[in-house]
C-alpha cells in the first residue's frame, strides 16, 4: 500500500485535487504543448508552487481552476480552427496550389487579444503595472531586424518601432521621465505615470546578437500579447490627454526615422486645436472619421498633413516646442513633474551626427529642452545663433561656435538624473568623462558611496540653498569641500560610520577607566589576576552575549538568523572589496604623480 | 464448260468467302499483307488510269516468279513485327466492322505518307480498294446494263466484252494455267492465283490454317497485367454523362452567381487590423471581482547598479587577476556581469546577450512557478527572545574564585561534601585528594595507582565517605571527618568480615566481591569490568555502580546496586536496552534513572517496572542530571546538546538548548538555587537559570546566565565535571589541565 493510498470510491482532497501537472493539464485541455504554452502566455496563467508537491518535486504544477479557466477560453476553439486551416494551406502549397493556399490564408480565422488585456487587466492602473515587460520586448524588437527564418515579419518591427515612438512621445510630452540610465546592456529609462514606476530598457542602436539558442517561438507570442497592450495603454493615455489615438504622422519625417519629432507635432497639433476652437477640432475629427472609411489612406494622411500644416507655424520650432510645453496642462501636475519641466528649460540643444539621436530625442524634451539635429526635417540647423549647447560624442571638435558649449552627452543623463544642471567642464569635447552612475542605487543602504556621488550630492544641496542654480558656484563648491561640511551634508552612511567610530571609542574609554578604578582601589592579588584575565575579554563578553541569546532560539529562528548574518556578511565584504580597490588605485595614482 | 465454269464460279465464291474469312480472322494477315505490299507500286498507277486493268493483271502475273522470292524474305521478318502491332489493333477495334477498320486504315496510311520512310504501315487489311463503288449489292442488278458500276470518281464502269464459251474453252485449254484463274464478277475482271494463294486454299480447305507458319498452339501471351485484380479493366465505352456538363453543378453555379451578385460573398477582403479603442473607458465598471485565483504579478527584473554603468567609477571594474580568479570558481558563483568601462558613448558596443536574456525573462515568466512570499526584513535583534535580564536573577556563579592545584593530570571528577565544607577529587594520576573549599588546601591523598574515573561523597551528611571507581575496582574510603561517634560508626560500617562473596546465588558472586582494603582503610569492589561512574542512594545506604560493557558479554551486568550496609551486591531486575552511559536514583522517591545512549529509562524500583521512556532524540547521550524537584532531567550530549525534559509534559525534550560546539562531559542541577550547568569540552561551562514553577500550566523559565571561561584545552580535552556547591551559588569545575576551579558570584 502506498503512502498515498487513497480507498477507491473517494475523492482526491487537498493538493492532490487541486494541482495538476503540466502534462496533465496538456492531456487534459488536449492540445499539444506549444499551444498550450502560446495560451497560457496570452491567458496570463502560470504555474503555482503547491504546499505538498503530490507527484514529484520534477514537475510543474498548474492550478486546476487555472486549467478550468484555459479550458472555457474561445480562443482555444479559434486555435483549432487556425490550425484546420494551417493544415490546409500546407496541403495547397504542397500541391502547388498557390491560389488556393493564399485564399485560405485570407480566410483564416482572427482572433483579437482585446478582451484578454480586460480580463486580465480590469483597472488601467493593473495594466500599468506589469508593463515594464511588455515595453523592453517591443523596444527591443523595434531594434531587431526582420528575420524571415525566425517569422518575424517586417510588419512586426515596424508596428513595435511606431508603439514604442508613440509611447516615448507621450512620456515626453508629458514630462513623466525621471531617470535615466545608460548601460553596457542598453539604456534603462524610468517613468512615472500615474504613480507607478515604470522602468524599461532599450538596445543600443546597433545590430543585435542572435544565437541559435532562441526559440522565437515563444518570444513572437509574448510580443503578441504586449503589443496590443501597449496600443491600447497608448489609447487611453493618448486619450487622458486628449490626443487622438492612432496618431496621423508626416510620411516626410517618418521617412527620416524621425518618427519621435513628427509625434510631437501631432501632439502639438492635436492639443493646440481644441485650444482654438474645441468644436471644430471634434468636427473636423468626425468628418475625417467619415472620410476615413471613404477614401484612401494615402489621400486621408495627404488631407491630414494639409490640416496639420495649416495649423502649425511650421518655420517656428521654438514656439512649437512651447505649445508643445503646454500641452500637458498645468492643473494636475505634481512636484517632480515641474521640476522635470522646468530642467532644460531656455536652454537649446544641438545634436551631432554621432550621438544616439533616438534616446536624446527623448530625454531632451522631457526634461523641458529643445532640440535638433543634423539632417533632414530638423526644425533648425546647426548655424542657429540661440543653440546654448551642442551634444559631441567624437575626440576633438575643429570648429567652435563661441555662444554655445560643446558637451558629450553623457552630460545630458547625469543631469537628468542628478535634477540639476552640472558643471560641464569635466564633459567637454575629448575628456573622459567622469563615471556615470546608476540612478536606481540606493548608495546609504548599499552602504559604499562613489565619490562623483558624493560631489553631485553636494551639488544638489549648492542648488537647493541658492535659488538659482548657476555653473559657476558649483564649482566652487566643489572645490571647496570644507564649506559644505559647513552646511552640515553629511550622508547617512557618513554617519553610519561616525557612530560606529564613536561607540568604538567608548568602549576602549570605559575599560581604561575600569583598569584606573580597579587600580585605585588596590584590590586583592587574586581579583587583580581575575580583573587583568577579564578585561581584555571585552569582545569575548559582546560575544557570550550573543551566543548566549542564540541558545535559547529555536532552531528555525537561528538558522534565519544566520541566513540574515550571512547576508549582511557578504553585503559587507562587497563594500569592502570596493573600498580595498579604490584604495589601490588612489595608490598607485599617488605613486603615479609622485 | 459449263460445269467448269460453274466451278470457277464455286471456286470464286470460295475465295470470296475465304477473302471474308480472311479479314475477320486475324490469322491470315500476314499473307494479305504481302499481297498488298507487292501490289501498293502498281495501285497509284492504277489509280491515275481506271482502264489499265489489264496492265494490272499482266504486271502481276510478270511479277509472280521472279521477284516474289526475294520479296518474301524480305517481308517475312517485317511482316512478323508489323503482325505483333497489328494484333494490338485489332483487339482494340475488337468487333468493328470491316470497312471502319478499313477507313482507320487508310487514314493511317496518309498519315504514313507524310513519313515515306515507314512503308509497311498498317495498311495490310486491304490490298485494293475495290474498283467498283456499288457495294454489297445483287449483281444481278446490273445484269441488262453496260456497266458493272461505278469507279471512285464516279465513271461508269463498262462490262468488258463476252468471250464466247468456245474461245473461252480454247483459251482454257491452250493455258494450262488457266485453272488458276478465276472471275471476279463484281470488278469484272479475271484474277489469276498464284502458287502460293492455291496453296494457302488448299491448305484451308484442308481445315488448317492458312498459313504454314502459323502455329495455333503458340503461348498465350497475356495483355493484361493483373495486379491483384479480379476481372480486367472494363472495355465499355465511355458513358453519355460524362461528355455533358453536370446539372447540379451549373445550378451550384448559379447560387453562387446570385451570392455574389447579392454582395453574400465577399472576395479579397484586405484583413484590417484589430481596432484601439478605450478598453479602460468607464474606470468605476471595474470594480467587479473576477472570481478567478488570486493573481500574482511576477517579479520586476532587478533594476541595475552602478557596476552596469558603461563607465562605471573605477573600483567597480575587477582587476585582471581578480577575472582570473572568476574561472577558478563554481560556475553557479562566478559572476554573470563583468563591469566594462568605455570612455565614451560612441564605444559602447552592442549587447550580446540583449536578445538571450529577454528570451530568458519570457522563459522565467510563464516556466516559473509563482509563489507569494513575504519579504522577511526583520531586526536580526528582533528574532532573539525577550528573556529577563541577566541581573535580577542573580546570584549565579559568575568568576573564577579559587583555584585548587595539587594534581599533576587532568582530573576527571570532582564532588562536594553535603555539607558544602570539603570537596572530594579523581584524576589521571592515580590519586584521590579531598580539599578544603574555602581555603584551597589538600587535606588528604590517596594514591591508588591507576587513574579515578569517579568520586562522590556519600550524601548523608554524618557518614563522611568516598566512594571512588578505580578501574575494575569501586573503593569506599574513610575520609577520616567528623567527629568520634561518627568515626566508630564509619569504622564498623566498613569492615568486611569475610572477604568471600556472599553464597545467595550465582550471579551475584560474579558480579563483585568485597574486600576490605587495609592499606587505604576501605572496602575494595572488585568488578570483571572498569567502573565508569559511582552514584549513591540518597540514603547513602546503596550505591549503583555501571561498567560500560559490550552488548555481548554480561549485558545484562552492566548496572549493579551494592548495599553497603549488608555487603550485597545485586544487579538490577530490569532488562537493559541498549548501552548504559550512567545512572541516577532519583533525589525523593524511588526511581532510577538509567541513560542510554538514545534514551533514558525511568524505573520504578518498588514496583519493578518502568514508568517512563525519555526520548532525547540526540546522537549519544553522555550525562544526566536530575532537578532537586526530581519532575525535570536536563541531558548533556556528545554533540553539545543539552535536552531539558518536563517529565509531567512529555517524554520529548521540552527544550533543546545547543550551546557547546563540543562534547558536553557533565550536567548538574543546584540542589537549592535555580541553577544549573554544563561543561564541555571546549573549555568552556555554560550556567543557567532553571525556574520549574509548582503550576503545571506553566513552563519552566530556562536562561543562559553566563559563560564560564579560564580552563585550558589539554589533549583535546576541556573541563571534564562540574558540580554545584550545596548551599552557596559557587560552581566547581575539573578541568582537564589539572585544574579545580570555583567560580562564585
Amino acid at each position: 500500500m502506498g503512502k498515498h493510498y487513497r480507498p477507491p470510491g473517494k475523492k482526491k482532497e487537498g493538493n492532490a485535487a487541486r494541482y495538476i501537472t503540466r502534462s496533465q493539464a496538456v492531456k487534459h485541455l488536449q492540445v499539444n504543448l506549444p499551444l498550450f504554452r502560446k495560451l497560457c502566455i496570452l491567458k496570463g496563467v502560470f504555474p503555482r508552487e503547491p504546499k505538498k508537491k503530490v507527484k514529484g518535486n520534477h514537475h510543474t504544477y498548474y492550478h486546476l481552476k487555472d486549467i478550468a479557466f484555459l479550458q472555457h477560453e474561445p480562443l482555444l476553439e479559434t486555435f483549432r480552427e487556425t490550425r484546420v486551416y494551417d493544415k490546409k494551406i500546407k496541403k495547397a502549397k504542397a500541391k502547388k496550389n498557390e491560389e488556393r493556399a493564399k485564399r485560405l490564408e485570407t480566410q483564416k480565422p482572427n482572433y483579437k487579444l482585446d478582451r484578454l488585456i480586460r480580463e486580465r487587466y480590469p483597472k488601467f492602473i493593473d495594466a500599468l503595472r506589469d508593463l515594464d515587460d511588455c515595453l523592453t520586448m517591443v523596444h527591443l524588437f523595434a531594434a531587431l531586424p526582420a528575420l524571415e527564418r525566425e517569422k518575424v515579419e517586417v510588419k512586426r518591427v515596424h508596428s513595435c518601432r511606431r508603439l514604442s515612438h508613440e509611447w516615448q512621445a507621450y512620456i515626453s510630452c508629458t514630462h513623466k521621465l525621471r531617470k535615466v540610465f545608460v548601460s553596457v546592456k542598453g539604456i534603462y529609462y524610468q517613468a512615472e505615470v500615474q504613480g507607478q514606476k515604470i522602468t524599461w530598457l532599450t538596445p543600443h542602436a546597433l545590430q543585435q546578437v542572435l544565437t541559435d539558442d532562441i526559440d522565437f517561438n515563444v518570444m513572437l507570442t509574448y510580443l503578441e500579447f504586449n503589443e496590443t497592450l501597449l496600443a491600447f495603454v497608448s489609447c487611453h493615455l493618448y486619450h487622458s490627454i486628449n490626443v487622438k489615438y492612432p496618431p496621423i504622422l508626416d510620411p516626410r519625417l517618418e521617412a527620416l526615422a524621425a518618427d519621435l519629432y513628427a509625434l510631437s507635432r501631432w501632439f502639438a497639433a492635436s492639443t493646440r486645436a481644441p485650444l482654438v476652437d474645441p468644436q471644430a477640432s471634434s468636427l473636423s475629427g468626425s468628418e475625417q472619421g467619415q472620410g476615413q472609411n471613404k477614401e484612401t489612406s494615402l489621400e486621408e494622411s495627404e488631407l491630414r498633413l494639409a490640416q496639420l500644416q495649416q495649423q502649425l507655424p511650421s518655420n517656428e520650432p521654438g514656439a512649437l516646442m512651447h505649445l508643445v510645453e503646454d500641452v500637458a496642462g498645468e492643473d494636475e501636475e505634481d512636484e517632480d513633474t515641474k521640476e522635470c519641466k522646468k530642467l532644460f528649460r531656455n536652454m537649446k540643444f544641438f545634436l551631432s551626427r554621432e550621438v544616439p539621436r533616438e534616446s536624446l530625442l527623448f530625454v531632451i524634451p522631457a526634461f523641458g529642452g529643445m532640440v535638433s539635429w543634423e539632417g533632414d526635417g530638423a526644425p533648425y540647423d546647426e548655424n542657429d545663433d540661440d543653440i546654448t549647447h551642442q551634444i559631441v560624442d567624437r575626440p576633438s571638435q575643429t570648429r567652435k561656435i563661441l555662444s554655445r558649449d560643446y558637451v558629450q552627452p553623457q552630460w545630458i543623463y547625469d543631469c537628468v538624473n542628478a535634477r540639476i544642471i552640472l558643471p560641464i567642464e569635466g564633459y567637454l569635447v575629448g575628456r573622459v568623462p567622469p563615471p556615470h552612475l546608476s540612478p536606481f542605487v540606493d548608495n546609504d543602504a548599499q552602504g559604499y558611496v562613489p565619490d562623483y556621488a558624493e560631489t553631485i550630492k553636494r551639488l544638489q544641496a549648492a542648488a537647493k540653498n541658492q535659488l538659482l542654480p548657476l555653473p559657476g558656484v558649483g564649482r566652487e563648491d566643489l572645490e571647496d569641500p570644507q564649506s559644505l561640511l559647513a552646511e552640515g551634508v553629511i550622508d547617512r552612511a557618513e554617519a553610519n560610520e561616525a557612530a560606529e567610530r564613536k561607540r568604538q571609542m567608548m568602549t576602549l574609554r570605559k575599560q581604561y577607566e575600569d583598569e584606573i578604578k580597579i587600580e585605585l582601589q588596590g584590590a586583592s592579588a587574586e581579583d587583580m589576576e581575575v580583573g587583568e584575565e577579564s578585561l581584555p575579554d571585552l569582545q569575548q563578553v559582546a560575544e557570550d552575549t550573543t551566543n548566549m541569546s542564540k541558545v535559547m532560539m529555536p532552531r528555525k529562528k537561528r538558522g534565519l538568523l544566520e541566513a540574515i548574518m550571512k547576508g549582511k556578511q557578504r553585503k559587507q565584504d562587497h563594500v569592502n572589496l570596493l573600498k580595498e580597490r579604490k584604495k589601490k588605485i588612489e595608490e598607485r595614482q599617488n605613486s603615479k604623480y609622485t | 464448260m459449263v460445269r467448269a465454269g460453274k466451278e470457277k464460279e464455286k471456286e470464286s465464291s470460295v475465295v470470296k468467302s475465304e477473302k471474308l474469312k480472311m479479314k475477320k480472322t486475324k490469322d491470315l494477315k500476314p499473307l494479305e499483307t504481302q499481297l498488298q505490299d507487292q501490289d501498293t507500286p502498281n495501285i497509284s498507277d492504277s489509280d491515275s488510269d481506271s482502264d489499265s486493268d489489264s496492265d494490272y493483271d499482266v504486271d502481276f502475273s510478270e511479277d509472280d516468279g521472279s521477284e516474289s522470292e526475294d520479296y518474301e524474305s524480305l517481308r517475312d521478318s517485317e511482316t512478323g513485327r508489323s503482325d505483333s502491332s497489328q494484333d494490338e489493333g485489332d483487339v482494340d477495334t475488337g468487333d468493328n466492322d470491316g470497312l471502319a477498320n478499313d477507313h482507320s486504315n487508310e487514314e493511317q496510311s496518309e498519315s504514313s505518307d507524310v513519313h515515306p520512310g515507314v512503308e509497311e504501315s498498317d495498311s495490310s487489311e486491304d490490298e485494293v480498294a475495290p474498283r467498283n463503288t456499288i457495294g454489297d449489292v445483287p449483281l444481278e442488278w446490273y445484269q441488262d446494263e453496260k456497266h458493272i458500276g461505278y469507279d471512285i470518281t464516279g465513271k461508269k464502269i463498262k462490262k468488258k466484252e463476252r468471250e464466247d464459251k468456245l474461245q473461252s474453252f480454247l483459251a482454257s485449254a491452250d493455258d494450262s494455267k488457266n485453272w488458276r484463274k478465276i472471275n471476279d464478277e463484281y470488278n469484272d475482271e479475271v484474277v489469276e492465283l498464284r502458287k502460293e494463294e492455291t496453296k494457302l486454299i488448299r491448305r484451308m480447305l484442308a481445315g488448317k490454317a492458312p498459313h504454314a507458319d502459323f502455329d495455333p498452339y503458340a503461348p498465350y501471351v497475356d495483355w493484361f497485367k493483373w495486379d491483384d485484380a479480379k476481372h480486367p479493366l472494363s472495355n465499355a465505352p465511355e458513358p453519355k454523362r460524362r461528355f455533358i456538363p453536370s446539372k447540379w453543378e451549373h445550378k451550384k453555379v448559379v447560387a453562387y452567381r446570385r451570392a455574389i451578385r447579392k454582395g453574400l460573398i465577399k472576395f479579397d477582403k484586405p484583413k484590417e487590423e484589430p481596432p484601439v479603442y478605450l478598453l479602460w473607458g468607464d474606470e468605476s465598471n471595474s470594480t467587479e471581482k473576477s472570481g478567478h485565483l488570486a493573481y500574482i504579478p511576477a517579479p520586476k527584473p532587478k533594476l541595475p547598479g552602478h557596476e552596469e554603468s558603461y563607465n562605471p567609477s573605477s573600483e567597480y571594474i575587477p582587476t585582471q587577476e581578480e577575472i582570473n580568479s572568476y574561472q577558478l570558481m563554481y560556475e553557479e558563483d562566478r559572476p554573470k556581469f563583468i563591469p566594462k568601462s568605455f570612455t565614451s558613448m560612441r564605444n559602447i558596443p552592442a549587447y550580446e546577450n540583449a536578445v538571450k536574456e529577454s528570451f530568458e525573462r519570457c522563459l522565467d515568466l510563464y516556466l516559473c512557478p509563482r509563489v507569494r512570499k513575504k519579504r522577511i526584513n526583520i531586526d536580526p535583534e528582533s528574532l532573539k527572545p525577550k528573556l529577563p535580564s541577566r541581573k535580577d536573577l542573580r546570584p549565579y556563579p559568575t568568576s573564577c574564585y579559587l583555584e585548587y592545584r595539587g594534581h599533576t593530570d587532568a582530573v576527571l571528577s570532582v564532588s562536594v561534601e553535603p555539607s558544602g565544607q570539603w570537596i572530594a577529587s579523581g584524576s589521571m594520576d592515580g590519586t584521590v585528594r579531598v580539599w578544603e573549599v574555602e581555603t584551597g588546601r589538600c587535606l588528604r591523598v590517596w594514591n591508588v595507582d591507576e587513574a579515578v574515573k569517579c568520586v562522590a561523597w556519600n550524601p548523608v551528611r554524618e557518614l563522611p565517605i568516598l566512594a571512588a571507581a578505580v578501574g575494575p575496582d569501586v573503593f569506599i574510603l574513610n575520609t577520616g571527618l567528623g567527629n568520634e561517634e561518627e568515626q566508630e560508626r564509619i569504622r564498623e560500617l566498613i569492615n568486611v568480615k569475610t572477604t568471600t562473596s556472599p553464597d545467595d546465588s550465582d550471579n551475584t558472586a560474579s558480579i563483585a566481591s568485597w574486600h576490605q582494603d587495609d592499606k587505604h582503610s576501605g572496602i575494595r569492589l572488585r568488578h570483571f569490568k572498569s567502573v565508569s561512574s559511582v552514584e549513591w542512594h540518597r540514603k547513602g545506604d546503596y550505591l549503583s555502580t555501571v561498567m560500560p560493557a559490550d552488548i555481548l558479554f554480561k549485558h545484562h551486568l552492566a548496572i549493579v546496586v551494592h548495599q553497603i550496609s549488608k555487603k550485597l551486591t545485586q544487579r538490577i531486575p530490569f532488562k537493559l536496552h541498549g548501552l548504559p552511559v550512567t545512572s541516577v536514583f532519583h533525589p525523593t522517591r524511588s526511581i532510577f534513572f538509567i541513560a542510554t545512549k538514545k534514551n533514558v529509562r525511568v524505573y520504578e524500583l518498588v514496583k519493578q517496572k518502568l514508568i517512563k521512556k525519555l526520548e532525547t532524540g540526540l546522537r549519544e547521550v553522555s550525562s544526566i542530571a536530575i532537578h532537586p524537584a526530581g519532575d525535570n532531567v536536563i541531558v548533556g550530549s556528545r554533540e553539545g546538546k543539552l535536552c531539558w525534559f518536563d517529565m509531567d509534559l512529555s517524554s520529548q525534550p521540552y527544550r533543546t538548548l545547543k550551546c557547546h560546539p563540543k562534547d558536553i562531559t557533565s550536567v548538574a542541577f543546584h540542589r537549592s538555587y535555580p541553577l544549573f550547568a554544563s561543561c564541555s569540552d571546549d573549555c568552556t561551562a555554560y550556567v543557567f537559570h532553571g525556574t520549574v514553577y509548582s503550576d503545571l500550566n506553566q513552563n519552566p523559565l530556562i536562561v543562559p546566565l553566563e559563560i564560564l571561561r579560564g580552563h585550558k584545552s589539554s589533549n583535546g580535552r576541556g573541563v571534564m565535571d562540574c558540580k554545584f556547591h550545596p548551599r552557596q551559588p559557587w560552581l566547581f569545575t575539573a578541568g582537564a589541565d589539572s585544574v579545580i576551579k570555583l567560580y562564585c558570584h
